[in-house]
């Protein structure tokens, strides 16, 4: 029996090294795709702009339509990566002390520059108590809020104004985050679906047909993990608000 | 006339990009190594920063805490410009004090300018 262990346990690390030598060419590969991408995609661009000279309108239908191949192959190589790190939500939960403050500043410079491109901004509006320390497995917490940040993003409208916030319920001993757009809003019959896997709604396949449904299932699947609760509010045309209660402690 | 220093060690995609910004009326001076930069960022002037990770000796990390960790430097806003996305890349990039991550494949050298327009209002 320790026989069959001790080879379970030889296979284990095996793949773990395999797993993790694939995901560094992948990312590798992805850094040089893009290389070439930005070359091609800002090239093609300065044709169009008749940077490089006059060119007449057939010309330029055909560099555009070039344009719109590269950008695909850059969306991607954008997913390819994402997804070169989603196994890592097959791991188990990794509870440690986290500043949720902080987690959030990160990803909200993460996507700073994305929000900046359809001059949209996304404002964090902190509550002035302390937020203390709480326990929860940061990396999976991050993914949660990049998940709805980019969500919220994406259907936006320009020039509008992401709201986040946070408080700490000091009776309750949890923190309340919301994430408010003005975007297009999610309608009664979609919001009760819109945790489900795949599930993606009308407006959102509207507004951008990219995306694959799985953000808010494995969002609703972390945020349950850490004993809290999400849930959302929403109205057509006006936006949409996603809540995140957290308790502070796991052990409440 | 605003004066940037461009830090890529791509020639060509580093062309492109001054090529661009000059057109749009800023002074372009550039760095194409780890080590050339560090002799670059003292020059006066300096108004943005464009930083690529990725280069050949001392690495733009390095590169951009010197920056921050010198006085008459450190308050110039550094633009990290690279075609990584790791989450470690983003958030040490971030705890070393730069001003924005922007992805290069993810803009058009327009939307870059346009970024640095307003970065400098």
């Amino acid at each position: 029996m320790s026989n069959e262990i001790e080879k379970l346990q030889e296979e284990n690390i095996k793949l773990k090294r395999i797993s993790s030598t694939k995901s560094d060419l992948i990312s590798i590969s992805g850094h040089e795709l893009r290389t070439s991408l930005s070359a091609l995609k800002w090239i093609l661009k300065m044709f169009i702009d008749r940077d490089l000279g006059e060119i007449t309108l057939e010309q330029e239908n055909f560099m555009q339509k070039a344009l719109i191949s590269s950008n695909r192959m850059i969306d991607l190589v954008n997913k390819l990566l994402i997804l070169n790190h989603s196994e890592e939500l097959d791991i188990p939960f990794n509870f440690q002390k986290l500043n949720i403050v902080d987690l959030i500043d990160q990803v909200i410079f993460e996507f700073s520059s994305e929000a900046h491109k359809k001059s949209v901004e996304l404002i964090f509006l902190k509550s002035n108590k302390n937020i203390p320390e709480m326990v929860g497995d940061e990396e999976m917490l991050r993914v949660v809020f990049q998940n709805l940040i980019e969500n919220a993003i994406k259907y936006e409208d320009r020039d509008d104004k992401i709201f986040i916030s946070i408080k700490y319920n000091e009776q309750d001993k949890d923190v309340e985050i919301s994430i408010r757009d003005t975007g297009i809003g999610i309608g009664d019959k979609d919001q009760e679906k819109i945790f489900t896997k795949f599930f993606r709604g009308t407006e959102a396949i509207k507004k951008d047909g990219s995306g694959n449904g799985l953000g808010l299932f494995a969002a609703k699947n972390i945020i349950e993990h850490h004993k809290g609760k999400i849930w959302v509010e929403s109205k057509l045309n006006i936006g949409t608000t996603f809540f995140i209660k957290l308790p502070i402690n796991l052990t409440n | 006339m605003r004066k940037i220093l461009i830090i890529e060690d791509d020639v060509f995609l580093k062309n492109l990009e001054s090529n661009k910004l000059k057109k749009d009326n800023y002074e372009i001076i550039t760095a194409s190594t780890g080590d050339e930069a560090m002799d670059k960022i003292n020059e006066p002037g300096i108004d943005l920063i464009l930083l690529d990770l990725i280069l050949p000796g001392i690495d733009g990390f390095d590169v951009l805490k010197k920056i921050k960790e010198t006085e008459n430097i450190k308050s110039i806003p550094v633009i990290v410009f690279s075609n990584l996305s790791e989450e470690e890349d983003i958030k040490k990039a971030k705890e070393l004090g730069a001003a924005e991550f922007m992805v290069k494949s993810n803009f058009s050298l327009d939307e870059l300018s346009e970024h640095i327009s307003k970065m400098l209002s």
